[in-house]
């Protein structure tokens, strides 16, 4: 790896990047086709690779790889096999001193691409053409996934097997029962990821094709005007920011707001609440809104750090305690969604009044497709990211807790330190040696290993990983880098310029308004807590389960994230300036320091050094 | 005979071949109930009477006739020359007359002995846009009293004779009317001044007003001595798209005593700070949104933010005219696109 080739280009070679200190040997947590090998570098070397921060911010854990290799088998299946999009294929990724860089396959022979239209054509037009029918299929798989999930049956490994073993018909030993739950779940999780990425594309394809059309004859229309006429806010992933909203007015309204005092755990204010009949109807109606709304993620990555509200209260708790103190004073309440919708009615009317008579029509018609397949862009998320992903890894846990009551590791949240492959490796062993009464290894083997990849993780986290490694193309033309990633190549020749040093960031103009003020670097969401009223965050991107920290803050600055990204909606939402996908915000850009945010323009300045 | 002197406000598009393009669309503005500064007009065939009146077509033939050649030196000393003759003689009375009535009424309902008017020419015909580059659209300003008003008239109907305008005839060749019209305007005392079009000029972008802006009476900007601010600003939400403040080196302003402009240099502190606060930027976008919809194409319009009251009351049009030369917006779309043909072409596979 630590090889000293100098760069081809503004950015350094995958190839020259060097281990840090005491990191030596992280290769052993990932697959080996995850790392750039010499037997690529000839091809891996020429290519563009860019930082994943937006899904991958931390060093990545050994089992969470999962959550690499399952969402690429995914989006390449239906990109690439499936709907065969023409231009692009499916998403590589490599692994560098743990954080995940990724880059597209594109498909550069005209033939190819002419016998792909065809496929694309008819597949692709069939979804258009029925999309609320087939969404309306799709969320009715994906409820009765996430029901399966929860009634997976993890068996413990008992002294003797229950008496209907032994005495009934068609009933299997623990053994058989442990392994075909391991291998159910992980089956579970891929076809979470099938579903996940079914719509996603031609979703994205119908807005972005919108958006294209209103900025060939509105070359100067903002980005998020375009935003703005798409989607409102009725969409469910608002929901449950919306219910702690509600929540707090009800508790206002039940007069039990003063038991919501900032620093209080969960537990005390519910021990509060329920000494009162008041309390109590408040309780209940909070216990009525758990599900399926407390289904939210604490945060946006892909790795079993994030639980859910339901998991850890003290997120939404927090949140409706400063819902309660904004609703109290009348200060910076969010806009009704009727008039969040006028307003995107009348921009509607007032940009389409502007085009040329012949485009009107077409023009209408994109707006409606677009509006049609747009829940489901943000739906998905609900569902998928959050929904199902919570409960997954608690899934996983179990495993865990089972390897951990047998020995094989201290503490079962060590699971995670293993790769999926190595799980089922151990659990074979433990179910070895429990049926057979021997002597395991594991308890000797597993533990030594844990310890020394928690330590790699640990000392990874004080790299800072570059946003991009390789050949920067003359110009990023795949749909989704650009759609889902907002890598453009504007965006990727900032970085080059950032490379050399400066003191300002441009990103995308995210959401209008200049502010001024004191930046909060906050690389998780387990940070949120330090924000400070009145600070401007800085951040690798957000999440809904962010949603707390929007009433506080004066402006948001993220290092990835388009115009459609949730930092960017929320900030309209609110009405703070926020500038997305600048890079490497989070690295050039320290807590406490002085920086200006212009969120019209794009641009963010660092003020003080 | 009698010179048919009228208030601006009474004027419409079918003035133009009367009293020409300029005080013909302020006509309209006015009609249009558009903030403009009160004045009147003179018809060209104001500025035939008075060569007439003077007998001084034999000279102006003459001269015109030893120029035929087109040798610069030739032309500019037949420009000379018809000037100084043109310049050795009284205006008409019935010229003055009504000008002086015409400027009394202004300068009553201004409540000022003698306001400071902007005397500007309004060319006639479908040339008027090259007629700009022909010299021939003059502007006086800070022109005060009925008598410096003659002069000023004097010196537009002048300009009908420079180098420039008649090397420009003899270039469109035939025979060609010499006459203008002339505009009499209040001058708005102003604390910036500027230009804007109710599109994009650079990409077209119909959704778009575009500011150019700079402190003080408008030369500085038109006359492109200053780097202005440069905004642009959305028709349909009014926000700010993009916004550059310059530093805006020099103004002009009223000099008092010799009852004319002057020229300085704007402190630093000033220079570089932008010179249209909200308040000022939302009237200017109302005007334009309403220039735009009463002549029905897009404006390239002249304004001014007077010193006193405060916008929209003080932010006046003195000039639009239609914008030329912007290319329309082209391609993306052709007649029988389909919403579903246009997402599978972004997807690369095929047309519509």
């Amino acid at each position: 790896m630590a090889s000293t080739v100098p760069a081809l280009s503004a950015f350094p070679s995958p190839y020259s990047i060097e281990t840090p200190a005491g990191c030596e040997g992280w290769e052993e947590m990932y697959p080996y086709y995850a790392v750039f090998d010499e037997h690529r570098r000839d091809t891996d070397e020429q290519r563009f690779w860019f930082w994943n921060s937006m899904h991958f911010p931390t060093p990545h854990p050994a089992f969470d790889v999962i959550c690499i290799d399952s969402p690429y088998q995914a989006v390449g299946s239906w990109q690439n096999r499936v709907f065969a999009v023409p231009p692009a294929m499916g998403i590589d990724y490599r692994i560098v001193n743990g954080y995940v860089y990724i880059s597209s396959n594109p498909v550069t022979d005209p033939d190819k691409i002419a016998e792909r239209a065809g496929y694309f054509q008819r597949r692709a037009g069939h979804y258009y053409q029925n999309w609320p029918e087939l969404y309306g299929k799709w969320r009715t798989k994906m409820e009765a996934l996430i029901a399966e999930l929860e009634a997976l049956r993890i068996p413990d490994l008992p002294e003797y097997e229950d008496e209907e073993v032994a005495l009934e018909d068609g009933r299997n030993t623990a053994f058989y029962e442990v392994l075909d739950a391991y291998g159910r779940l992980l089956r579970l999780g891929d076809l979470m990821w099938q579903h996940h990425f079914e719509f996603l594309l031609l979703g994205y394809g119908a807005y972005a094709t919108f958006a294209e059309l209103c900025k060939t004859h509105l070359p100067d229309i903002p980005d998020q005007h375009i935003a703005q006429m798409v989607a409102g806010i009725d969409v469910l992933l608002f929901r449950p920011d919306a219910e702690l909203r509600r929540l707090a007015a009800r508790a206002i309204e039940l007069g039990v707001d003063d038991a919501f005092v900032e620093g209080r755990t969960p537990a005390e204010i519910e021990a509060e609440l329920g000494a009162g009949d008041a309390g109590r109807a408040w309780l209940a109606d909070l216990e009525a809104t758990k599900q399926p709304w407390f289904n939210m993620a604490t945060g946006d990555g892909l790795t079993h750090d994030f639980h859910s509200w339901l998991d850890d209260p003290s997120i939404p708790f927090a949140s409706i305690t400063g819902h309660i103190a904004a609703q109290r004073t009348g200060a910076r309440s969010v806009r009704p969604t009727e008039e969040i919708e006028r307003e995107r009615d009348r921009l509607a009317e007032a940009y389409g009044a502007l085009l040329p008579e012949e485009v009107r029509g077409p023009w209408r018609d994109l707006l409606a497709l677009s509006k049609t397949v747009f829940p489901y862009v943000e739906e998905h998320k609900f569902y998928c990211d959050y929904w199902f992903l919570t409960r997954w890894w608690n899934r996983v846990r179990e495993f865990g807790a089972l390897m951990a009551r047998h020995g094989f590791l201290e503490d079962g949240e060590d699971i995670f330190q293993m790769t999926r492959h190595e799980v089922a490796t151990a659990l074979d062993e433990l179910l070895l040696t429990w049926a057979t009464g021997g002597r395991p290894l594991g308890p000797q083997h597993w533990p030594p290993i844990v310890a020394r990849r928690k330590q790699l993780l640990e000392r990874l986290a004080h790299w800072t990983p570059p946003p991009a490694i390789g050949v920067a193309p003359a110009e990023i033309t795949d749909p989704m880098t650009i759609m889902l990633w907002g890598v453009t190549t504007e965006r990727v020749q900032e970085w080059a310029r950032q490379h050399d040093g400066g003191a300002e960031l441009r990103g995308a103009a995210a959401s209008p308004g200049t502010i001024e003020g004191i930046a909060r670097v906050v690389r998780g969401v387990n940070e949120i807590a330090d924000i400070r009223e009145g600070e401007i965050l800085v951040c690798g991107s957000t999440s809904p389960a962010w949603a707390p920290i929007f009433s506080k803050i004066k402006g948001t600055v993220t290092d990835v994230g388009g115009v459609m990204s949730h930092a960017a909606i929320v900030c309209r939402e609110y009405g703070l300036p926020a500038v997305v996908g600048t890079g490497r915000a989070t690295t050039l850009i320290h807590t406490g320091q002085r920086i200006r945010v212009d969120g019209t323009a794009g641009v963010v300045a660092i003020l003080e050094p | 005979m009698p010179i048919d002197v009228r208030p601006l406000s009474s004027l419409r598009g079918g003035d133009e071949p009367s009293f020409g393009g300029k005080s013909s669309a302020l006509g309209e503005l006015l009609a249009a109930g558009i903030r403009v500064p009160a004045g009147f007009a003179l018809p060209c065939e104001a500025s035939e009477h008075f060569i007439a009146e003077a007998g001084l077509e034999p000279k102006i033939s003459a001269a015109l006739q030893r120029a035929r050649g087109g040798e610069l030196a030739e032309v500019t000393a037949a420009a000379h020359q018809i000037a100084g003759a043109m310049r050795a003689v009284e205006l008409p009375q019935a010229v003055r007359a009504a000008v002086a009535e015409h400027y009394r009424r202004l300068a009553e309902d201004a409540g000022d002995a003698a306001p400071a008017v902007a005397v500007r020419s309004s060319a006639i015909g479908e040339d008027s846009a090259e007629a700009a580059f022909a010299g021939q659209q003059e502007t006086y300003l800070w022109v005060r009293g009925a008598d410096a008003v003659c002069d000023a008239l004097r010196d537009c109907w002048i300009s009908l004779y420079s180098a420039e305008a008649i090397s420009y005839r003899a270039h469109l060749g035939g025979e060609r009317r010499a006459a203008m019209g002339v505009a009499v305007q209040l001058m708005v005392d102003a604390h910036v001044a500027g230009v804007m079009f109710t599109c994009n000029p650079v990409t077209g972008d119909p959704s778009m007003i575009a500011i150019n802006a700079s402190w003080g009476l408008g030369p500085a900007i038109v006359g492109g001595e200053v780097t202005p601010d440069d905004l642009l600003v959305s028709k349909v939400t009014g926000e700010v798209v993009r916004e550059t403040v310059s530093q805006k080196l020099i103004e002009y302003v009223p000099d008092s005593v010799a009852g004319a402009m002057e020229r300085r240099e704007v402190p630093p502190e000033r220079a570089g700070a932008p010179c249209l606060d909200g308040p000022a930027r939302a009237a200017l976008l109302e005007l334009a949104r309403a220039a735009e919809r009463h002549f029905g194409s897009h404006q390239d319009i002249e304004f001014a933010i007077a010193r006193t009251g405060a916008p929209p009351e003080n932010v006046f049009v003195v000039q639009s005219r239609p914008v030329t030369g912007v290319a329309p917006r082209v391609g993306g779309v052709g007649a029988a696109a389909s919403a579903l043909g246009l997402v599978m072409q972004k997807f690369g596979a095929g047309g519509a």
